[in-house]
């Protein structure tokens, strides 16, 4: 009877014990949880004060909102622009005369379609290499500098090279979209687009490294800063003509969108694409539009700096580089509605019997240039 | 046909009728890479019957299935059957109708070569500007038929007699008001397509066709004179006042596709012409004579040759007396030029991207080639 | 040889090669039309092309005579530097309507005679390609612009 009394004291006693130690972490769990929450407000503000800059940089400019908000503003204008040189008028009905809301309304379209997957098709590739699409070109804007400090990422001095390192993916992605769809035009547009990527390549990167010669360095910075007395566009003009070329191949536009929306190929390799997978192929168009744009204002026009008025350069800030930008794009869509498509042998023929040799050729005057010290 | 085995390398491309750039026809294209080997144009899609149609219809009854063998085009379709009646029958419309005939049918002319730039424009990936310009223009001509037929597009206005009713009022002013406009608009479609740079690229040197093998394969129409060949039914055999009317028959020597477009461009400054004159000394008189409503022509055959806008159309009609005719046969222009089109892969070299421009080049319209 | 017009023609044919023509009359001025015996139609066809010129193709037809049990194909031709139309027309009995084929003549024949072919049941010996031109690939049979049709051809 003894034994069980003392075996029962023994257990409240150590249910006792137990409970309380219990209690006591539960108790210390609690008050840690408690701290955190109380100070969570206050270690973001931290970490938003510490990074202030890199975030705006990239939820803003030249990141995620002004990339957005580039390629529904142009493709708005670009439909009400070449609606004017068709004698027509473009959206109308949405949002008043200007048609503005036309492009909320297609998006929201978009998303709500059904995406329609081929049957025999290679569902990996199929769905994902449209998401990819369109980040390579943001990547590449992440290393353009908006300003003399505003740059997303400085790469260690080395942002020319590695622009083109991220660009070069560029042809992969069609090649593989075109062979996932399991669609016989959408092959032939695919190789299209490897032919045509290829072939404007060599040019644009024989043309930036003549400017590299010229600035003495890789850094987009630097080299929008050698540009402060006069602009590249002048003393390569052989370069610029080249890159404005190319800049148009490289982001498939008409008179070179063989690839894609070829007569006799629906719409090449994007065909099959259907849904929010169609709209990330259009975005994709104009995110490359705007990245490689971006680089040629940089190389050639001066970048962030504003123009040299009898020698005192105005105050340079991102609103010269939005400037440059707003002429430069309504060029390049007047040019669209001008002149058809060209042929893939044409293309082909102009890029390496008539391009690559310019593009040495510039890039022996530039040497020519850089020895004989006429810009320092 | 359409069955067939390709070898191994050849890529057969079903270029069907739903596409953008087809029409409303198949075309098979055998390919190597971008090389054709071999084209085969699948017709058949719009065959309605129409021959056979027309021997279970009076002979005005007729012209209504006639007319929709085009449908830009059809003022001149409805004049090569009605040739034929009015011939099978033996009577002569009133000059002034004739002259009012000619007139539709260069303004049909003028509308369906402007359909035919826009169409040449769209296939070199013209983003359609030149179709859109051209939509805007045909509206005034289109405007001015609907003025005189109360129609835009078949009008079963030239009927066996003559035509349905005299010009109302004004309308000799109206025409000449179309004309000086479309005057003025056409330098715009001289420098945006023939000067333009890449446009020249894209037809310059392709599909050419020359003199031997055009006049060897049937081509006709703008094909045909597109290779120095100056054939043309309105002056070898004139009908309606044609042969009193000034015009020249416009050829070009080259046979490719620019020269085509350029035969094209210059016809419809002729049909201009053509529309001006009529419009100035139209002749008085009566527009129809008396025609009974179910002629029974004496047994026998009349055929007659109308030059279409995309060429040579011939109906032939055999009558046994009867209100119906015993046959028709109708010598479609389009089917003649489509075989021109199929031989186009081996008498030179020719790319995928090639052929759409070859293809508007020769102007298809698959209504008059199936019936 | 060539004459001047469609009369000289007729009349310089008819010198020439009577074994082959059977009538050969001028319907109109500009319409010339020449029957020709069937054994000698492509004999007399390669005639045309060769010594009179007429090297310019435009079509070919068919007339259907159920009562005179017969067949007419019907070639529409013209020359290019006199410019009128010759039709060359060639009588087959009803029941067995062959034909050599022209296209070993005129290459262009080859849609018309397809078109002939699956509209009226002539066989064309020799053509290139006998498939259907105008009619869809589940076409049941029957011949559509005989006299005797009844629409059969089509599923309903």
């Amino acid at each position: 009877m003894k034994i069980f009394f003392d075996l029962l004291v023994m257990a409240l006693t150590s249910v006792n014990s137990l409970l309380k130690a219990s209690w006591d972490s539960i108790l210390e769990i609690y008050s840690m949880v408690y701290r955190l929450i109380i100070g969570l407000p206050e270690l973001l503000l931290r970490f938003v004060s510490l990074n202030t800059k890199p975030l705006i940089q990239i939820i803003v400019i030249p990141g995620l909102a002004f990339i957005l908000l580039f390629a529904v503003i142009v493709v708005w204008f670009e439909r009400k622009f070449l609606a004017r040189a068709m004698l027509r008028v473009g959206p109308y009905y949405c949002g008043g005369r200007s048609g503005i809301l036309q492009l909320i309304a297609d998006f929201l379209k978009l998303f709500f379609k059904e995406i329609v997957i081929p049957r025999d098709c290679h569902r990996a590739l199929f769905l994902t290499m449209p998401v990819i699409l369109p980040t390579i070109p943001a990547l590449a804007v992440t290393l353009i500098p908006f300003g003399a400090d505003w740059v997303l990422f400085r790469a260690g001095g080395l942002s020319l090279p590695m622009f083109f390192a991220i660009a070069g993916f560029s042809p992969l992605i069609p090649v593989f979209a075109g062979w996932a769809a399991n669609n016989k035009y959408s092959v032939i547009g695919s190789f299209r687009a490897a032919f045509l990527y290829i072939s404007a390549e060599i040019p644009l990167v024989i043309c930036a490294a003549s400017v590299a010669i010229l600035a003495g360095g890789f850094d987009l910075v630097k080299i929008v800063e050698a540009q402060s007395t006069i602009w590249f566009a002048i003393p390569q003009f052989i370069g610029f003509i080249i890159f404005f070329l190319g800049l148009i191949i490289e982001s498939e536009r008409t008179p070179f969108d063989i690839p894609t929306a070829e007569v006799e190929l629906v719409l090449g390799w994007r065909t099959e694409f259907s849904g929010v997978l169609f709209g990330f192929t259009m975005m994709a168009e104009y995110v490359s539009f705007l990245s490689w744009s971006l680089l040629f204002i940089t190389l050639y026009l001066g970048g962030y700096n504003g123009p040299n008025i009898l020698g005192v350069p105005l105050y340079s800030n991102i609103f010269w580089l939005l400037l440059k930008l707003s002429i430069l794009v309504p060029i390049v869509i007047l040019i669209r509605g001008v002149f058809p498509r060209l042929r893939m042998d044409q293309l082909l023929r102009l890029g390496w019997y008539y391009l690559t040799p310019l593009s040495l050729l510039n890039l022996f005057i530039t040497l020519a240039l850089k020895l004989l010290g006429v810009l320092s | 046909m359409t069955e067939a085995q390709v070898e191994p390398e050849i890529m057969r491309i079903s270029w069907g009728p739903q596409h953008p750039m087809s029409g409303q026809t198949r075309i098979l294209i055998d390919v190597d890479g971008e090389v054709v080997h071999r084209l085969i144009a699948d017709l058949g899609f719009t065959h309605r019957g129409i021959e056979k149609i027309l021997e279970n219809r009076t002979f005005l009854q007729g012209i209504i299935p006639i007319e929709r063998m085009s449908m830009v085009d059809t003022a001149n379709m409805g004049l090569g059957y009605v040739l034929a009646v009015e011939e099978a029958l033996g009577i002569e419309p009133p000059e002034r109708a004739n002259w009012i005939r000619s007139m539709i049918c260069e303004i049909c002319r003028i509308n369906s070569h402007l359909y035919a730039f826009g169409l040449q424009a769209e296939s070199t990936g013209y983003f359609p500007a030149v179709f859109l310009w051209t939509t805007v223009d045909r509206e005034v001509l289109l405007d001015l038929m609907e003025r005189l037929t109360g129609a835009r597009w078949s009008y079963n206005f030239i009927i066996p007699g003559g035509v349905m009713n005299d010009l109302p009022e004004g309308f000799q002013d109206k025409v000449k008001e179309a004309v000086n406009y479309l005057r003025g608009r056409f330098e715009q479609y001289w420098e945006a397509m023939v000067e333009n740079a890449t446009f020249e690229m894209r037809c310059k040197g392709v599909g050419v066709l020359k003199r031997e093998e055009a006049i060897r394969l049937g081509a006709t129409g703008p094909v045909l004179r597109g290779s120095g060949v100056d054939m043309d039914v309105r002056k070898d055999e004139p009908y309606a006042a044609y042969g009193d009317l000034e015009f020249k028959v416009v050829t070009e020597a080259e046979g490719d596709a620019m020269a085509r477009l350029k035969v094209r461009y210059h016809e419809i400054e002729e049909s201009l012409n053509i529309i001006e004159q009529v419009a100035g000394d139209i002749p008085g008189g009566p527009v129809r004579v008396k025609v009974p409503l179910f002629p029974r022509p004496k047994p026998g055959e009349a055929m007659s040759r109308v030059e279409t806008a995309r060429g040579e159309l011939g109906v032939h009609i055999f009558t046994d007396g009867g209100m119906n005719p015993y046959r028709v046969k109708i010598n479609s222009p389009t089917l003649r030029n489509m075989y021109v089109f199929e031989r186009m892969a081996e008498l030179g070299r020719i790319l995928v991207a090639d052929v759409p421009v070859i293809l508007y080049s020769i102007d298809p319209w698959y209504l008059d080639a199936d019936r | 040889m060539q004459g001047a017009d469609e009369n000289s023609f007729v009349e310089a044919l008819l010198k020439s090669y009577p074994e082959l023509v059977e009538e050969a009359r001028v319907l109109r001025p500009k319409r010339v039309s020449i029957l020709a015996r069937r054994e000698k139609a492509v004999r007399l066809a390669e005639i045309l092309r060769d010594e009179y010129g007429f090297i310019h193709p435009i079509s070919a037809g068919a007339v259907d005579y159920p009562k005179d049990m017969r067949i007419q194909v019907i070639y529409y031709l013209t020359n290019p530097s006199q410019r009128f139309i010759l039709t060359l027309r060639v009588n087959l009995p009803r029941n067995d309507p062959k034909l050599p084929s022209m296209t070993r003549v005129w290459s262009a024949m080859e849609f018309h005679e397809r078109e002939v072919m699956e509209m009226f049941g002539v066989e064309f010996e020799g053509h290139p390609n006998p498939s259907r031109l105008l009619l869809p690939p589940n076409w049941r049979g029957g011949y559509p612009l005989r006299k005797d049709f009844k629409g059969e051809g089509v599923e309903v």
